[in-house]
């Protein structure tokens, strides 16, 4: 009893202690972000982007499946201003309607395999122990384990398809997300706000959660950008290997491994797929580093 | 801002050059489109596009090129997995054991039965009795003399369960209760140079597996037992220098071969699995001899000078098994509007820029017995004419099943897309080989099969291997690969009856009657018969690719 | 320290034993039966069940794993089903091109990965800083097949400078090792870069400045130092990684590498390959993290090994 109102007690006072002072901190981290002007870029292409994944289907040029076999492989001109691909499709209408899936699809398997990693980095890093070694141990062994091998074994026990990939994507973006998490933790733990905290009686969970998980943010952006990047080109792979996401709906990185046979005789096959993932990847990156520098308080 | 539009300037401008330098020596994109449609219009006239009477696709200009040494370097796409050629497993294997090994009786560049290790052989009329006479004066490469016990010893070899080779299970028969019986009763050598093979029952396909059949010293069989796929020891023209497997096979030139002298010093079979290296490797004069060629290569090639592309009619058989035990696709009329829908010129053209045939019939035309049937000529409102009058206006679902390479996932998608205009959705699920074959062979109940992506090659040539593992009603999985699921006792009784006989007209009427039959019931989706494709530096001559897939380079000669 | 090691690699073996049976495990579950394979597809189910019997599968699970592993300890790890070979002489042969090509990868990646990152942690947003990132971003973002086809057809098709692949000679090994690399040298220089970033701002960095130590000499002894040990750290996982293979490269160049054949006896369900190869790569993870914990000791004397 006593307990709970102690918490009760402390929610409110963090909470009254925290409101005003978390405005001027969202309003400072705005204006600071501002100032970086690359991020600033990169965040407006990404936005771009997503305004595309959303609206392409409505306006683009042609219907990004239909296919036009008099028309084959025609390079970038009047009509197709990307061209068209090995079906006679236009390829400019399949990227942008790409943009849907690619981008979601590497979105959602970061962010599940991020979540994993994160929390089970915490769980190791806050508790130590038995708790620690044996999730340590399990990201040791995910880590020898080949990812090829994984994704091949994903997709071979649960059948292709858009949700298993991101599965298979997701899973080996745990481990090193634990890693990291974990060092972060340990680190984190030292500060002296959490033993503050501790001794306010806060239970472990909002101690977790509320207060150690704040702090290991900065050193996960980078690594999460980059990740966002390593997804987009695993889809890639996993279709170079047979085993990709959609093979009749437009995806990035099917496109660029498809279209791979067709690099010495038609290169814009491949040269557009290839250009926009490269923006794409370099987009999110600059923004994690944005990001990344605007909340170091060291810096300024 | 500045700086950034700096930096993505840089980037764009390097994306470019990269990728156009790449491309530098080939045709500029509007010349690649251009020779797309003259093909597509070729295609349209004469089926296959491109290839002349003598089957070159590209005919190099500069025909009196020299080789700058006599080593020929031949690039293969998959591996020489086994140098055993009696626990062979692919295609590759086979060509590659053809260098050191020879057979009894073999198929010559037209593909016409001729002796090989036996001079001359006949057969007893009631076709039970194969009689060999075998060559005299040929050593083995250990020096062994070649001789009728040799021939016995082999066949022991591969019959002895111990040992465990791929070869045993075509002589015998496996029954479910896990007997067997032999197909061939007794080998006998009569004497030095006289061998006698005495079949169980007639099995018309018997010589032709006898070209499989690699005759191995059988002194090296005693040395060496299984490892003899480290020291291969044949009569051929080759012998073996080293086997590296998913890397290269090489071998060098018999100086004391029985036949015409090889012209060749060196041979080196080279494992590229990159279409787009393999043809770097032919401009490059790394490979003088590089298959397959994919058809997308070819106009990376046009334009160099000293560079044959050939084709030649290969025994692929391309289609898509409609399994009939589903409601829709019981109703045949279903079946023929899928056929009606599907424009086989597009697909030649689209699969193999013009560099394959369409189906004509159940069988490829380079099977005996073949005959040319009635097209279904691709016709949109005839097709929804005929699933209007099924019952199936507003079309219904179907997953393809397929292997997951990037050329067969191609042919899926070209298969949805056609189906689609007359309201059949059909979902591609591309996946692994072992995926397909775990799917495929189950029991009937549990079939969730609608349709496969897939495609057949008789490596005997014959009608019954063409058809009977297919369509013959006891073969439905799980038992075989009859994924049509097709019942037709009349069609069955056909089959069994060209298979007794050894008379060539009266199998060959039997035979015509089953393919009308599969034909006319539109068992599959037809689509083509690929050609086979592959390039060599001119100054290269002798060397050919078989129908079958299988590379022969024994006559091969580099001009110097 | 000698002992330290012994130590640590004796306490694997209990992790070795449980990734054996969970790998064991794992590969059976994958749908797929390697008996209809071998067999062919024309084959009839009594075909089937003689090759499964001749292959021991048919064999419960369990049985099968009790007899790899008395195998295993006799140092008798089976046969491919491929064609007969052992399982030691098929992965053998091809360890040599990987670890070859593993050491001509890194060497230049983490090199020119660690110098990058440090530049661009000097010239922090600066323009040497936005180049040495668009160069790492670049290396992240192109697909290995994509830029190895590309560099063939530069280097050995347009301008006949090196082979197309293949491992004849110190020439054949430039392309692939740029191809392997690039995804190497790009994470390295950005793990690098921030690592440098944070120790350059600690105060022992800032006390040596204002000490009045040259730059160059700031951020080689201080900054550069205490960021090695999680530059190791990432160097080491990346050569894991790279030896597992990069079956991509081993593709376009052709390439006999135990990346090639793992993904080829995963699709023909070989399944005693596999499993010796995985083993392998656990092992293999096990030796770089005891190596990389033992350079942490040589970059800094205070670490103690017990």
């Amino acid at each position: 009893m006593a307990q709970t109102k102690i918490n009760g007690y402390s929610d409110q006072f963090a909470a009254a202690e925290e409101l005003p002072k978390a405005k001027s901190r969202a309003k400072e981290f705005i204006k600071k972000f501002l100032k970086r002007r690359t991020a600033v870029v990169a965040f407006v292409f990404i936005i771009l982007m997503i305004i595309m994944a959303i609206i392409a289907p409505y306006i683009v040029p042609y219907d990004a499946g239909q296919a036009d076999y008099s028309n084959l492989l025609s390079g970038p001109g009047k009509g197709h201003i990307w061209g068209t691909d090995e079906y006679g499709r236009d390829i400019f209408s399949r990227l942008m309607v790409g943009t849907r899936t690619s981008l979601f699809s590497a979105l959602t398997a970061t962010v599940i395999g991020t979540a994993g990693g994160v929390l089970l980095g915490l769980l190791a890093g806050f508790f130590g122990g038995i708790l620690d070694s044996l999730i340590m141990r399990f990201c040791d062994v995910m880590f020898a384990f080949p990812d090829i091998l994984l994704a091949i074994a994903v997709v071979a026990i649960i059948g292709p398809g858009m949700i298993n990939v991101m599965i298979a994507v997701a899973v080996f973006t745990v481990p090193s997300f634990a890693r990291i998490t974990r060092s972060a933790t340990l680190s984190v733990k030292q500060e002296l706000y959490i033993e503050v905290a501790r001794s306010l009686g806060c239970t472990n969970s909002r101690l977790l959660f509320v207060h150690v998980l704040p702090g290991t943010i900065p050193s996960m952006i980078v690594n999460f950008t980059m990740r966002i990047g390593t997804a987009i080109l695993a889809a890639s792979s996993l279709s170079f290997l047979g085993f990709g996401a959609n093979v009749t709906e437009p995806d990035w990185g099917a496109m660029l491994s498809q279209g791979r046979n067709y690099l010495n005789t038609a290169p814009h096959i491949v040269l557009f797929p290839g250009i926009l993932i490269l923006l794409t990847v370099l987009a999110f990156n600059l923004l994690g580093d944005g990001l990344r520098d605007t909340l170091d308080p060291k810096m300024n | 801002m500045k700086k950034y539009q700096k930096i993505l300037g840089v980037l764009l401008a390097g994306a470019m050059v990269f990728s156009m330098a790449a491309c530098g020596n080939s045709s500029d994109n509007k010349d690649t489109s251009d020779e797309t449609t003259k093909n597509s219009a070729n295609a349209g006239s004469e089926a296959a596009g491109g290839a002349d009477a003598d089957g070159y696709i590209v005919k190099a200009t500069n025909t009196d090129s020299k080789s700058a040494d006599n080593d020929l370097v031949i690039a293969i796409e998959g591996s020489v997995s086994s140098m055993d050629p009696m626990n062979i497993p692919d295609t590759n294997a086979i060509s590659a054991t053809r260098g050191v090994y020879e057979t009894l009786v073999k198929f010559d560049e037209k593909n016409e039965l001729t002796g090989g290790l036996a001079e001359s052989w006949e057969v007893s009329d009631d076709s039970l009795v194969y009689t060999f006479h075998l060559r005299e004066g040929i050593k083995f490469h250990d020096g062994t003399d070649f001789n009728a016990a040799a021939v016995e010893a082999n066949y022991e070899r591969v019959m002895n369960p111990d040992n465990n080779l791929s070869q045993r299970r075509r002589f015998v028969v496996a029954k479910d209760d896990g007997s067997e019986t032999m197909r061939i009763e007794s080998v006998k050598a009569t004497d030095e140079k006289t061998m006698v093979f005495t079949l169980t029952e007639q099995w018309s396909p018997f010589i032709n597996r006898m070209t499989q059949f690699c005759i191995i010293s059988p002194a090296a069989l005693e040395k060496y037992g299984n490892d003899i796929m480290y020291n291969a020891c044949g009569t051929g023209p080759y012998t073996i220098v080293e086997w590296e497997e998913g890397d290269h096979t090489a071998m060098k030139r018999n100086d004391d071969y029985w036949g015409e002298k090889p012209g060749v010093d060196t041979i080196t079979i080279k494992e590229v699995p990159e279409a787009g290296s393999r043809t770097a490797m032919l401009q490059t004069g790394e490979a003088d001899f590089i298959y397959p060629t994919p058809s997308d290569q070819i106009n990376a090639i046009k334009g160099t000078d000293d560079i044959n592309v050939m084709t030649a009619d290969s025994n692929i058989m391309r289609y898509v098994t409609l399994n009939t035990g589903l409601k829709e696709l019981s109703d045949i009329k279903v079946r023929q509007a899928m056929n009606y829908a599907i424009d086989q010129d597009a697909y030649v053209q689209l699969m193999y820029s013009g560099y394959a045939k369409k189906a004509t019939s159940v069988v490829p035309s380079i099977i005996s017995g073949y005959e040319e049937q009635k097209e279904y000529t691709y016709d949109v409102e005839k097709a929804k004419e005929l699933m209007k009058e099924a019952g199936y206006e507003d079309g219904f679902k179907l997953t393809l099943w397929g292997d997951n390479t990037t050329q067969e996932i191609k042919g899926m998608t070209f298969i949805q897309q056609q189906l689609e205009q007359i309201g059949i959705e059909v979902e591609v699920v591309p996946m692994e080989p072992a995926t397909v074959s775990e799917k495929i062979y189950v029991d009937k109940e549990d079939a969730e099969i609608n349709m496969w992506y897939v495609n057949w090659s008789a490596s005997d040539f014959t009608m019954d291997g063409s058809l009977r593992s297919l369509l013959y009603s006891t073969m439905a999985p799980p038992n075989s690969a009859n994924t049509v699921y097709y019942n037709n006792p009349e069609f069955d009784e056909l089959l069994d009856k060209g298979l007794k006989t050894a008379d060539e007209a009266e199998q060959k009427s039997y035979y015509s009657k089953a393919q009308k039959m599969a034909w006319d019931d539109a068992v599959w989706l037809f689509l083509g018969n690929d050609q086979i494709i592959y390039s060599t530096k001119s100054y290269l001559s002798g060397v050919y690719v078989s129908p079958d897939g299988a590379f022969n380079f024994a006559n091969a000669v580099l001009a110097q | 320290m000698g002992r330290y090691c012994v130590k640590r690699l004796l306490s694997t073996i209990p992790l070795l034993l449980v990734i054996s049976f969970l790998i064991f495990m794992f590969i059976h579950m994958i749908p797929g039966d390697p008996a209809r394979l071998i067999a062919g597809q024309d084959a009839t189910k009594a075909d089937v069940k003689v090759v499964r019997e001749q292959l021991g599968l048919n064999k419960p699970l369990l049985t099968q794993y009790g007899e790899y592993m008395k195998g295993l300890v006799t140092g008798d790890m089976g046969l491919s089903i491929r064609n007969g070979k052992t399982v030691e002489d098929t992965i053998l042969p091809r360890l040599k091109p990987t670890i070859l090509l593993t050491l001509s990868s890194a060497m230049w990646a983490i090199m020119i990965g660690i110098a990058i990152g440090v530049l661009a942690a000097v010239f922090h947003g600066k323009m040497a800083d936005y180049l040495g990132m668009l160069i790492a971003i670049v290396g992240i973002s192109v697909p290995g097949f994509w830029l190895g086809l590309q560099l063939i057809q530069m280097f050995s098709v347009s301008l006949g400078w090196l082979p197309t692949g293949g491992l004849d000679s110190w020439q054949s090994y430039v392309l692939p090792s740029l191809t392997m690399g690039s995804g190497v040298m790009a994470i390295m220089a950005r793990f690098t870069r921030s690592s440098m970033l944070e120790t350059m701002r600690a105060d022992y960095v800032r006390t040596a400045r204002a000490k009045g130590l040259i730059e160059s000499l700031v951020v080689l002894r201080h900054g550069f130092k205490n960021s090695l040990i999680e530059i190791v750290t990432v160097a080491g996982l990346q050569i894991g990684g790279l030896l597992s293979g990069s079956v991509m490269a081993e593709t376009v160049f052709s390439i006999p590498g135990l990346g090639r054949l793992l993904v080829d006896s995963i699709n023909l369900r070989d399944y005693k390959v596999v499993q010796a190869l995985l083993l392998f790569f656990a092992l293999e993870y096990i030796v770089i993290n005891l190596i990389v914990d033992l350079l942490y000791g040589v970059i800094n004397p205070k670490v103690r090994y017990d």
